[in-house]
């Protein structure tokens, strides 16, 4: 039964996505609980399978019993089984947050259409997690970009189609580059199953070099594209400000992660140690990522708009968990790991915070923050406490992220890198700090008063203020994590 | 009850009113009582009729220690600001007295409890682990340093809350005020307790942030600019211990406080790298010379009570972490070492005559810059970073002669004690003038004595403390630094001869901006006759009183302090035992050649004053072109119009609106940060959107030049 679970959690998200049109005559309501449960459901369901992963090692699925060389194999390692876990969980809570708050900028009539969409992009990513082929990742990229793009351009605003428009084209090519990759591996070795292809990459790849380089070149450069690493980052910003607040949350805490872990299947699975060293990888990811850690945030700072801004950020911590895999060594992939995590975490709580002060008060200027903290306490908490994380102060998971990324660079004796990483996390405080203040010490155009206070549908705090005390909580105990942070990389060294 | 809504105080009281609150008299007696708590504490250690022994005899001893000994009180004190904090916010604006109550009490009960600590402290402390706790685990605990330190800090912060009832009633938001204090309260005892760098670290960052909202407390335009240089400067500083603390945690793998020297002194010159980012990070909070600037600006907007605090207990904690590294991390074992001459003293020496001269620089600009100050608060300021700079340079006296350092020890201790009293008092003066007359120039002020006749008499007293008078207690600590550094040109290198003579000069600086203050504000003969000024006894009189007693008894007994405060230190530090008895402990203050220094010094200082008030020397200033920020700004401001051309060619925006706060004039004070933040929107503006749209090229620009690296360099 257990080996049957993957496929099951890839139906049941399929399904609910292809069911919510029949359920249109009903109320939305129930057809949200209907969603709500079956999220739930596969959520748990995932944690029994990680649980079963940690302890029992791997599940290992072949579509219609075909063997790996001819067929679909899912492989459910702690590495997939932890992931997958935790962008469940992160969609369940802007799933509950979004029941409260559709409504910004999104008709009425597209909220079904909206919940289809989200309900596609889980089953893809999930799906990208779990598979261990990658003709298969490919086809879920696919699905996964187009779904983001439809979700980017749900609101029907002239500046959302060119944004989307921006964002597909450059993702097509992210993905076509990346099939062209797929392709030259499949030319060299015959197969498609990752194991296999890594297997016989490790044999023969000296003789056929050019092609090994050309791919690894233009599948790593297309999945920069979809991860927003720097210079590629350019789709980003825009697709942020323009989509509902909810959209940005998933596209930046969980869409752009699933790619960058894309990158490290690729990377760790297929090419393997050697040849990345051998080709200077390293060095590659370590300047791509420096570079991106500064101009994200040095274009994050002359940003006018909260959700541009966060978007730029974005770029930078993207930067971060680049630099951990950079460093191909145990401690540097456990520091991006745990960085995923954590920016998971605080990214989602500053774009839902974001959110509820444009879903209230109509504003998304970074000078229109002043006051705010004593009309809504509790958001703005949440969003000085995640502010703080990514500046890296600590009793924030950020800090323990930036305290694990420096002693893993200093492990790889790159001790150099310290200095961007604190240099970062100045820009960090530039652009972070003055909103905080703002909200908190300024004092508003209106006067606060007791029947104003944080008056926000309740669907929408919770969320939010669970992200806050998550990030709290990794602050304080980060072990509990890291333990299977550990898990996760031990199946991939 | 009393209606104590002051929320619309702001206005003075109304003549005739009854002022004198329940408050004064049971903080009156409180007082005394914490007073009296110390001086029988005292009397134990000494043993005053048999006391000591009788305890140390009976039951209670063991009660003592299981007490002391439990991880529990570490625990309650930590917490016990914090628990009187959501108190504070429970009661809020609406009950005041309450609320002032819970303040003075908890802090109270801080200093019960810490005086519970001191059997643990005898035994140099055990230390309390929670593991786990931010992934490498946080540990507690108080050793004698710690001790002292803790017992200094909770004295000075309940007299600060018992005078800040009565200062606060003219102040808006004082919830908020005290809330915050109580967390930076609960922030300072954890750094100083703290077993192990990265606690250190955690309750030093907690400290900046808290503390920023005390700094801000007024919330008007120079506070908010005042504050933001704050907490940018802070948490810069933060990022250098964290950066340390990366790298001790990676080359030693245990971030407890005790020695590394014999790793640390293989590793070159990264052994230096660490002891500078330490120094600096700890240095920024402590308003060490180059990193000072933050400190002027942001002590005088805060309230009162909390600029004494600040400039009484929390720079100390900067200075209180270099002397806890460096006479950890960068201390040998007491067993490893039994002469000076030990090779592994290299490194200490190095380290300690950096900080001579760092500590040197620092009391020389500020007491200068002190001179110049027409701000009383302003002025204080200045002195404290003067007054870092004395301590700075007892701590580098320390690490530099290394096994015989043990009179710069004592003296950067002793004087930690005394400044955190006497400038806690001054600020309060301070306080009291402003609070009676709303003015802060000393300029304008004048003939209070008659007025004000208490607060004369103390800030008389705190006066001939800082200026090192005999028989007050600044005498006794600049004394024992100026032995050290009498020392450190006798044993060490001869260069330092120039920074004993600097040290002089600074202290006679330091005389005469004391009798200028002193005269400007109390004695000179002014116009104004402050009729509008009515003074009741309140809780401002009983805490500078009572500390104004204290800095007469240290005075007066210095030798108490030094027996039971400092001598156990030195003997846990590794010094040389034989130094230590035959030079330390029997150390007399009060000797004639004393008191021809303190002589020539003060003579100096009322030259200076005499001649300065002559020839207006307290009016220069110097050449705008010598400040940093020109020296800094000019140039950058000269290459970014350049730049600016070169980007936008004729449409060039530099003299604009926004960015016409990047130019250089007198009026214009935009400040780093701001500059910077600017500067990058303008070249945001010209290029953000051209590399959006820019897509295509930056895709095959970058596919060509990685294929061409990977071939290139991969493979080869």
């Amino acid at each position: 039964m257990i080996n049957q679970l993957p496929i099951i959690n890839l139906m049941l998200l399929m399904g609910m996505a292809l069911a919510i049109p029949l359920f249109r005559k009903r109320a939305f309501n129930r057809t949200l609980v209907i969603g709500f449960l079956v999220m739930l459901l596969v959520l748990v369901l995932t944690v029994v399978m990680f649980v079963h992963v940690l302890q029992h090692g791997s599940i290992s699925y072949h579509f219609g019993n075909h063997p790996a060389a001819f067929g679909i194999q899912l492989l459910v390692s702690p590495f997939s089984a932890f992931f997958s876990m935790f962008i469940l969980f992160l969609a369940l809570l802007v799933y509950v947050y979004s029941c409260g708050d559709a409504t910004e900028g999104i008709e009425e009539k597209e909220y079904g259409r909206y919940y289809i969409l989200l309900f596609i992009l889980m089953f893809s990513m999930t799906g990208i997690l779990y598979t261990n082929d990658l003709f298969n990742i490919y086809v879920f990229i696919e699905i996964l970009s187009i779904t983001t793009c439809a979700i980017i351009s749900i609101k029907r605003k002239k500046e959302t189609y060119t944004s989307a428009f921006r964002y597909v084209m450059l993702n097509e090519i992210g993905s076509l580059s990346y099939l062209f990759g797929v392709a030259m591996l499949y030319m060299i070795t015959g197969y498609t199953n990752i194991e296999l292809v890594s297997q016989t990459l490790t044999t023969v790849w000296t003789s056929y070099a050019p092609n090994v380089i050309i791919a690894l070149g233009f599948m790593v450069i297309g999945i920069g594209i979809k991860a927003a690493i720097f210079p590629f980052h350019i789709w980003l910003p825009d697709a942020h400000a323009s989509a509902p607040s909810t959209s940005s949350a998933i596209l930046s805490a969980i869409v752009v992660k699933v790619y960058v872990l894309i990158l490290v299947k690729l990377l760790f699975k297929v090419y393997g140690l050697d040849i990345l060293h051998a080709l200077k990888i390293p060095l590659v990811l370590t300047i791509v990522a420096a570079t991106g850690m500064i101009m994200g945030s040095v274009f994050a700072i002359a940003q006018k708009d909260v959700k541009r801004m966060l978007g730029y950020s974005s770029v930078a911590q993207i930067g971060y968990i680049v630099m951990g895999i950079g460093l191909l060594s145990f401690m540097g992939l456990r520091a991006a790991f745990f960085h995923i995590i954590s920016h998971g975490l605080m990214k989602a709580a500053l774009f839902l915070s974001v959110g509820i002060v444009i879903f209230y008060k109509k504003n998304r200027q970074v000078k229109g923050f002043d006051g705010l903290g004593f009309q809504m306490p509790l958001t703005m908490g949440v969003f000085a406490l995640a502010g703080f994380g990514m500046i890296g102060l600590p009793l924030t998971s950020g800090f323990i992220a930036k305290l694990n990324l420096g002693l893993a660079v200093l492990d790889a004796g790159k001790g150099f890198l310290i200095g961007i990483i604190v240099l970062s996390a100045f820009l960090n405080i530039i652009y972070y700090l003055p909103i905080i203040i703002a909200a908190f010490l300024k004092t508003g155009p209106e006067e606060p008063r007791p029947t104003t206070i944080e008056k926000v549908p309740k669907l929408m705090l919770v969320p939010v203020v669970m992200l806050g005390l998550l990030i709290l909580f990794l602050g304080l105990f980060p072990n509990l994590v890291m333990e299977w942070v550990e898990a996760a990389v031990s199946t991939l060294l | 009850m009393m209606n104590q809504n002051h929320e619309n105080l702001a206005i003075p009281p109304l003549k005739g009113q009854p002022l004198l609150d329940r408050l004064t008299n049971q903080s009156s007696i409180l007082v005394v009582f914490m007073l009296l708590c110390l001086v029988m504490f005292g009397g134990v250690l000494e043993n005053w009729f048999g006391m000591g022994d009788a305890i140390r005899n009976s039951a209670i001893h063991d009660i003592l220690m299981t007490i002391s000994n439990s991880g529990w009180l570490l625990l309650f004190i930590l917490v016990v600001p914090v628990i009187g904090g959501i108190i504070e916010l429970h009661y809020g604006q609406r009950h005041c007295h309450q609320r002032d109550q819970v303040v003075i009490f908890m802090t109270f009960l801080t200093i019960l409890g810490v005086l519970f600590l001191y059997p643990m402290a005898l035994n140099n402390g055990t230390v309390f682990e929670v593991p786990g706790l931010l992934g490498l685990g946080l540990g507690f605990k108080v050793d004698r340093l710690g001790f002292t330190a803790l017992l200094i800090t909770a004295v000075i912060w309940f007299l600060v809350m018992v005078y800040a009832h009565e200062y606060m009633k003219k102040e808006k938001r004082c919830t908020r005020f005290f809330f915050f204090m109580a967390l930076t309260y609960s922030a300072v005892l954890g750094t100083i307790m703290a077993a192990d760098l990265l606690t250190m670290f955690l309750f030093f960052e907690v400290l900046t942030v808290t503390s920023y909202m005390l700094v801000i407390h007024g919330q008007k335009d120079e506070s908010f600019s005042a504050g933001y240089n704050f907490i940018i400067m802070g948490l810069v500083g933060g990022f250098m211990i964290l950066v340390a603390l990366l790298l001790l945690v990676f080359n030693i793998g245990d971030l407890r406080f005790q020695s590394a020297l014999s790793s640390l002194s293989t590793m070159g010159s990264l052994q230096y790298w660490i002891m500078g980012l330490l120094v600096i990070g700890f240095g920024i909070k402590a308003g060490m010379a180059p990193v000072h600037v933050w400190l002027p600006r942001a002590h005088p907007v805060a309230p009162t009570p909390a600029s004494a605090l600040l400039s009484g207990i929390m720079i100390k904690v900067g200075a209180f972490g270099i002397l806890r590294v460096a006479t950890s991390y960068y201390f040998p074992n007491k067993g490893d070492i039994n002469d000076r001459f030990d090779p592994l003293w290299q490194t200490p020496e190095t380290i300690g005559s950096a900080l001579i001269w760092l500590g040197i620089i620092t009391m020389a600009i500020g007491v200068f810059l002190a001179l110049q100050q027409s701000n009383i608060k302003r002025m204080l300021a200045y002195h404290s970073v003067s007054q870092m700079g004395y301590i700075v340079t007892g701590i580098g006296v320390a690490l530099y002669l290394g096994y015989w350092g043990a009179m710069g020890f004592s003296g950067a201790l002793y004087h930690i004690i005394n400044h955190a009293l006497f400038k806690s008092l001054l600020f309060m003066v301070a306080g009291v003038v402003y609070f009676h007359t709303r003015e802060h120039d000393m300029y304008k002020l004048g003939s209070l004595w008659k007025q004000l006749p208490l607060t004369t008499v103390v800030c008389l007293i705190a006066s001939l403390g800082i200026s090192g008078i005999p028989l007050f207690n600044g005498f006794i600590s600049k004394s024992i630094l100026h032995h050290g550094l009498v020392e450190a040109f006798t044993y060490g290198h001869a260069s330092f001869r120039v920074a004993e003579l600097i040290f002089l000069v600074v202290s006679a600086g330091t005389v005469c901006s004391f009798i200028k203050m002193f005269y400007y504000v109390f004695l000179r003969k002014t116009d104004r006759n402050y009729k509008e000024l009515v003074r009741e006894y309140s809780t401002l009189d009983i805490a500078m009183a009572a500390i104004g007693i204290l800095i007469i008894m240290i005075g007066l007994a210095p030798r108490f302090i030094m027996t039971h405060m400092i001598l156990p230190q030195l003997d846990a530090v590794t010094y040389d035992p034989y130094f230590i008895t035959n030079y330390i402990a029997n150390l007399s203050y009060f000797t004639w050649s004393e008191f021809q220094t303190t002589v020539i010094v003060v003579a100096l200082g009322f030259g200076i004053f005499f001649f300065g008030t002559r020839l207006h020397w307290f009016h220069l200033r110097l050449p705008a072109w010598m400040s940093v920020e020109y020296l800094f700004f000019y140039p950058v401001f000269k290459i970014m119009q350049k730049a600016c051309r070169l980007m936008y060619g004729d449409k060039c925006p530099i003299d604009q609106v926004s960015l016409s706060k990047l130019s250089i004039d007198g009026k214009n004070e935009a400040s780093f940060t701001e500059r910077f933040v600017i500067t990058i929107g303008m070249f945001n503006r010209r290029y953000e959107s051209s590399i959006i749209k820019s897509d295509a090229l930056i895709y095959t620009l970058f596919i060509t030049l990685i294929l061409l690296f990977m071939f290139i360099f991969g493979v080869v």
